[in-house]
This record gives C-alpha cells, structure tokens and sequence, in this order.
C-alpha cells in the first residue's frame, strides 16, 4: 500500500477536520451548536479516560474527581483573585495530576473490583469534602461565574462559536495524544500491562510506573475540560460535577464507542451525547435520568453482545464486506 | 466528655453495624463464591426499601411483615440476574463483568429515578419513636429490632451454610469451581442460588431499614460503598470478617460523628479504607 494510501487518509483527515471547523460559520441555531459543544466535550473526556480505561485496562470510575478539580480550581482562583481562567485551566491540570499521582501511587497496585471501588471511594470523598467545606466552596450551593461582557482574556465568550472552537481545538488535541501514545514505547507498555500484568512486570516494564503516568495524563486533560465546563455554563456545584454518573456517562461513551481504540470514545460521543441530550430536552427535568436510563441498558447490551463496542462491529461488518468483494 | 455520650454513640454505632454486617454479607457471598463484585448490590436494597414502602403505602404493611415479601422478591431478582446477565460473561474479563454490574446499577437507579420520582419515601410506624433506657443510654425500638433482625439472619445463613446440603455445595463451588463440578455439583444452579441469597440479603435490610431510614432512588449507593469497606476490612471472602468489619464501621462512624461532626462520616470511612488498603489489603479474616 505504502504512500499513496496514507496521504489518502491524511487528505480525509483534514476534509472532517475542516467540515467539522466550518460548522458554526452556517449553523446559525444555538442549541444545535450547544449539542455540538457537549458532543464534543464528552468525547474529549472519554479519549482522556480511554488512555487509563483502555489502553492500560485500569476501570477508573473516578474522573469526575479530576473534572471537578479542574472546574473548581480556576473557578475558585478567577473568583477569589481574578486570576483569568487561562491560566487556572493548567493549575487545575497540574492539581489534579498532582492528585492523581497520590491515588494513583495508593491504588493501582491493587487488581480489577478494588482499584474500581477505590476511584469511586476517592472521587465521592472529594464530592462529600467539597459539599462540607462550605467556607471555601459554599457547598450546595455551588460557584457562579458571572457572565457581563464579552472578555476574550478571561475565557468569557457572549456567542457559542468561541466555545465551539475551544473545544473542537481540545478534541483534536487529545486524538493527537492518543496517536502519539499509540506509536509510543507506553503505548505498548500500556497495552502489555493491560493484556497480562504479571508477564509486563517479569519482562521489565516498570507497571506502577507506567499506570501512574497514563493515570496523571489522563487526571491533567480531564480536569481542562473541567476548567471548560465551568466557563461555558458558567456555574458549578459538587453534584454536577464531581458525581458517580458524570464518570458513568464518560466510560459508557468510551465503551459504547470502543475502548483502547484512537476513535472509540469519538465515534462513541457522536452517538450517544446527542442522544441523550435530545432526551433531555424532549422530556425536561421530570424525567432527569432518562439517558443514563439508556446509558445503563446500552452497557449492558453491548458487554454481553459486542464487548468490542461501535467500532468492532463496524470492523467486522468492514471484514465481512472485503472478503465478499474479494 | 460524657461517659454517657460515648456509651450511647457506642450502641447507635453497634446497632446500624448490624446492618452494614448483613449487606456485607450479601457481597461477600456473591464474591466468595462467584469472584465477582456486584456493583449493583446497593440497587438491590434500594429496590428492597421502595418495595417495603408500597406495600405500606398501599396495603399499610408494617415493614416487619413486608420481610417475607420482599426477601423472596429479592431472591428471584438476584437469581434473574445471575441467569440472564452474569451468566453470559462468567468468562469474560474481570473488566467487562464489573462494567456489566455497573451498567445494571445505572440502569436500576435511573429506572427508579423515572418511576418514583427523587422524593425521598418514608414510612411511619408507632414504634419509630420509641425507645428503652438503660443507665441513661437510649435505645430505639426500630433499630434494636432491626440490629435483633439483621442478626438472626445471619445466624439462619450460617446454619444453613453449615448444616444444608446446599450450604455445603455452596462453599465446595467456591472452594473450587472444577473439581465441585466433577463431584456432581451443579455449579452454575449454585451460582443463581449465591445471588438470590445475596440479593435476598438487601430484602432483609431493606425492609428493617425503613423504619429508620427514607428510601430515594440513589440511597444504594451510600450504603454500598460503605459495605465494600467493609467487606475490604473484613477480608473479602469471609462472613465472620463481613459481620465484624460492619460492626467496626459502623462504630468508627459514630464514635466520629460523635467526637467530630456528623459530616465527617465519609471521610473517617474512606480513611479506613484508604488504611487498610495500604497496610493491610488482604483484611482482618483469610478463610471463609
């Protein structure tokens, strides 16, 4: 195949990539393009959990915590000093990969239900400490970014398109990530760790070593999309941001799509999150928990029919067709 | 402080241990038996409690009646599962079993969050309020009964672990899946008697919780992680250890809330966690 059939891809690369930008310049409807946003944000935060999920096969169930280390770190340093939010976004990173190598460090010694349990005992501790410590976070009652003017400098836009691109830059960034750790000497560390940890480990690959960077990678971008998140809603408590269901909702993505694949979670956010916000605004609030509703059969169904997600069946059907056409 | 204080902090602790013992208990087996943590355990007692709610909201079932209800319920639920969705990936990756339990949770608790609204349910009885004092330290009626309830259901489960036929093919399926197959076990009629049991477990609890507590689409989760704890403390296949690790945890818990502030709760228990965890992960008990 060689050249020609790799600069083919590259070529239908960046047509998606410049369809996908051109996008807000003809839509000119602002819950469709707010769908695109939150479809595009999901995404991004199942590729950052996909790194720990699925290349290295560690289930965390915790990452909410890393989200909302990042939605309250800027949030709480624009709201305390004025800090402008493009510089609390790599605070709230460093914060919670800072954080991710202190659990990171305690738990992924341990194997399969107990590293589970551990993230979700982490993540909800940090929820509950956030909602107790009232004098710093104001609890409940969560943080309110007020949105006056338009103010480039401090991540504060009056149109979408500003967060569209924003997030669409974020999404590309972690498919890159993604790729580079594919080619890496981690990527197959990774994937040798996730395969069979004990053979890693007697071939020399330092294991804690390595599930603790691709946890604090994964912690680091995870918690930029917090920082996002605040920004574009402009309001923050520990029960939106910090819950068991937000990181239910960020694996379902990833699995749906297909775990430990470059575009698994993307094939898996284009699916699911417009969906699911279709539910949302179909149904309102009296049915709050439609989707995850959904989300909770659409697991089920698919570890039990297609464990390889979207994307392994759509590669099986792709096999079946060339060997018809052969 | 107090001398009187502790002593009362040191009953509440023991009381609602008795029923962490009991849901523990329920995990324990299924994991024991089977390798697999249940992640959709807490759903149980959460179906658990909402059915002892309707049948008072309904028929005005006390929730001690509503026991031989909701147990059985709970057993055909737990069996259906292990039959129709834990039985097809009893192979499979530890990885795709649990996500399969966590599936089955979120779908349990939305589905109860669609049905029942998130308002929380009470259940009011005549005995909720009444109490007995003994120097000075007061016990509640409902929880008494219901530590008394909890207990004794353990008990029943370790005679018939002990004594039964069953009981004995049980702990042969989880001593070794093979060769209790080869003995002319029927490992996976095992497997669905281990998870009705389990479920039937949270019935029990669910039931005698009402009185005393309000059921809400995610209450499972608060109880269960607290059960995981203390199934860590406890050693993870042990029952003894499940029954003293509740006990434990739900001492450290009042005796926390009592000495600090009662929103510190989560955090003394996951400090336990994260303890024993680091100095001691294989728990308190080794065998079963």
């Amino acid at each position: 195949m060689g050249f020609g059939a790799g600069s083919k891809r590259v070529a239908r690369y960046i047509l998606l990539v410049i369809i996908l930008a051109s996008i807000p310049s003809f839509l000119k409807d602002d819950y469709l393009l707010h769908v695109m946003i939150v479809t595009f944000l999901f995404s991004y935060l199942a590729e950052c959990w996909n790194w720990v999920g699925g290349y290295a096969g560690q289930l965390s169930l915790g990452h909410a915590a890393f989200f909302g280390i990042g939605a309250y770190a800027s949030t709480l340093l624009f709201l305390g000093s004025g800090l402008t939010p493009w510089i609390g976004i790599l605070i709230g990173g460093s914060l919670a990969a800072a954080f991710a190598a202190l659990i990171g460090g305690l738990s992924l010694r341990l194997r399969g239900p107990f590293f589970v349990l551990f993230t979700i005992a982490t993540a909800e501790t940090l929820r509950y400490s956030f909602l107790t410590f009232r004098e710093i976070t104001k609890g409940a009652y969560g943080l309110l970014i007020p949105t006056l003017r338009n103010d480039p400098l401090l991540f504060k836009f009056l149109s979408k398109e500003p967060y569209y691109y924003i997030v669409f830059t974020m999404l590309l960034i972690s498919i890159a990530v993604t790729g580079i750790i594919e080619r890496s000497k981690i990527g197959y560390f990774l994937n040798a760790i996730r395969e069979d940890q004990d053979a890693a480990q007697s071939i020399g690959i330092d294991v804690t070593k390595y599930k603790v960077l691709a946890l604090m990678i994964s912690a680091f971008f995870t918690a930029l999309a917090g920082t996002f998140y605040a920004q574009y809603f402009s309001y923050i408590c520990p029960d939106d941001v910090m819950t068991v269901a937000l990181s239910i909702e960020i694996i379902t993505i990833a699995i749906i799509g297909g775990a430990g694949t470059l575009w698994g979670p993307v094939i898996g956010g284009f699916v699911l999150v417009p969906i699911s916000e279709y539910l949302r605004i179909t149904l309102g609030g009296t049915f709050a928990g439609a989707h995850l509703f959904i989300y909770g059969a659409v697991i089920i169904i698919v570890i039990i029919f297609a464990p390889r997600g979207l994307l392994g069946i759509l590669s099986d059907f792709g096999r079946v067709i060339m060997r018809r056409s052969v | 402080m107090d001398p009187t204080i502790v002593l009362q902090s040191i009953v509440n602790g023991l009381l609602i241990g008795g029923i962490y013992a009991l849901i523990s208990m329920g995990l324990t087996l299924i994991y024991g038996i089977m390798g697999i943590v249940n992640f959709a355990h807490g759903e149980y007692l959460m179906l658990g409690m909402y059915s002892t709610y309707w049948l008072f909201a309904i028929f005005g079932l006390d929730p001690y009646i509503s026991i031989a209800l909701v147990t059985p319920l709970l057993f055909v639920i737990g069996a259906a599962t292990q039959k129709f969705l834990i039985k097809p990936v009893l192979e499979a990756s530890h990885f795709n079993q649990i996500l399969l339990t966590i599936g089955l949770s979120t779908l349990l608790l939305n589905g109860a969050l669609l049905a029942w609204t998130s308002d929380y349910r009470t259940v009011i009885t005549a005995y909720a309020t009444r109490a007995i004092e003994i120097f000075n330290v007061r016990i509640g009626i409902a929880h008494l009964s219901a530590f008394i309830t909890a207990m004794l259901t353990a008990f029943a489960f370790y005679i018939f672990m002990s004594r039964t036929d069953t009981g004995k093919m049980l702990r042969a399926a989880a001593q070794n899946r093979d060769a209790a197959s080869l003995m002319g076990v029927n490992v996976h009629k095992m497997y669905t008697i281990a998870f009705g049991i389990s479920a039937s477990f949270t019935g029990v609890a669910g039931a005698i919780l009402m009185p005393i507590y309000y059921a809400f689409p995610a209450v499972g989760l608060d109880f269960v992680l607290t059960s995981f704890v203390v199934v860590v403390l406890g050693g993870l296949k042990s029952f003894r250890g499940a029954l003293v690790g509740g006990l434990i945890i739900g001492l450290a818990e009042s005796l926390g809330g009592t000495f600090a502030a009662t929103e510190y709760n989560k955090l003394i228990t996951f400090i336990i966690f994260a303890t024993i965890l680091l100095i001691r992960p294989q728990g308190l008990f080794k065998k079963m």
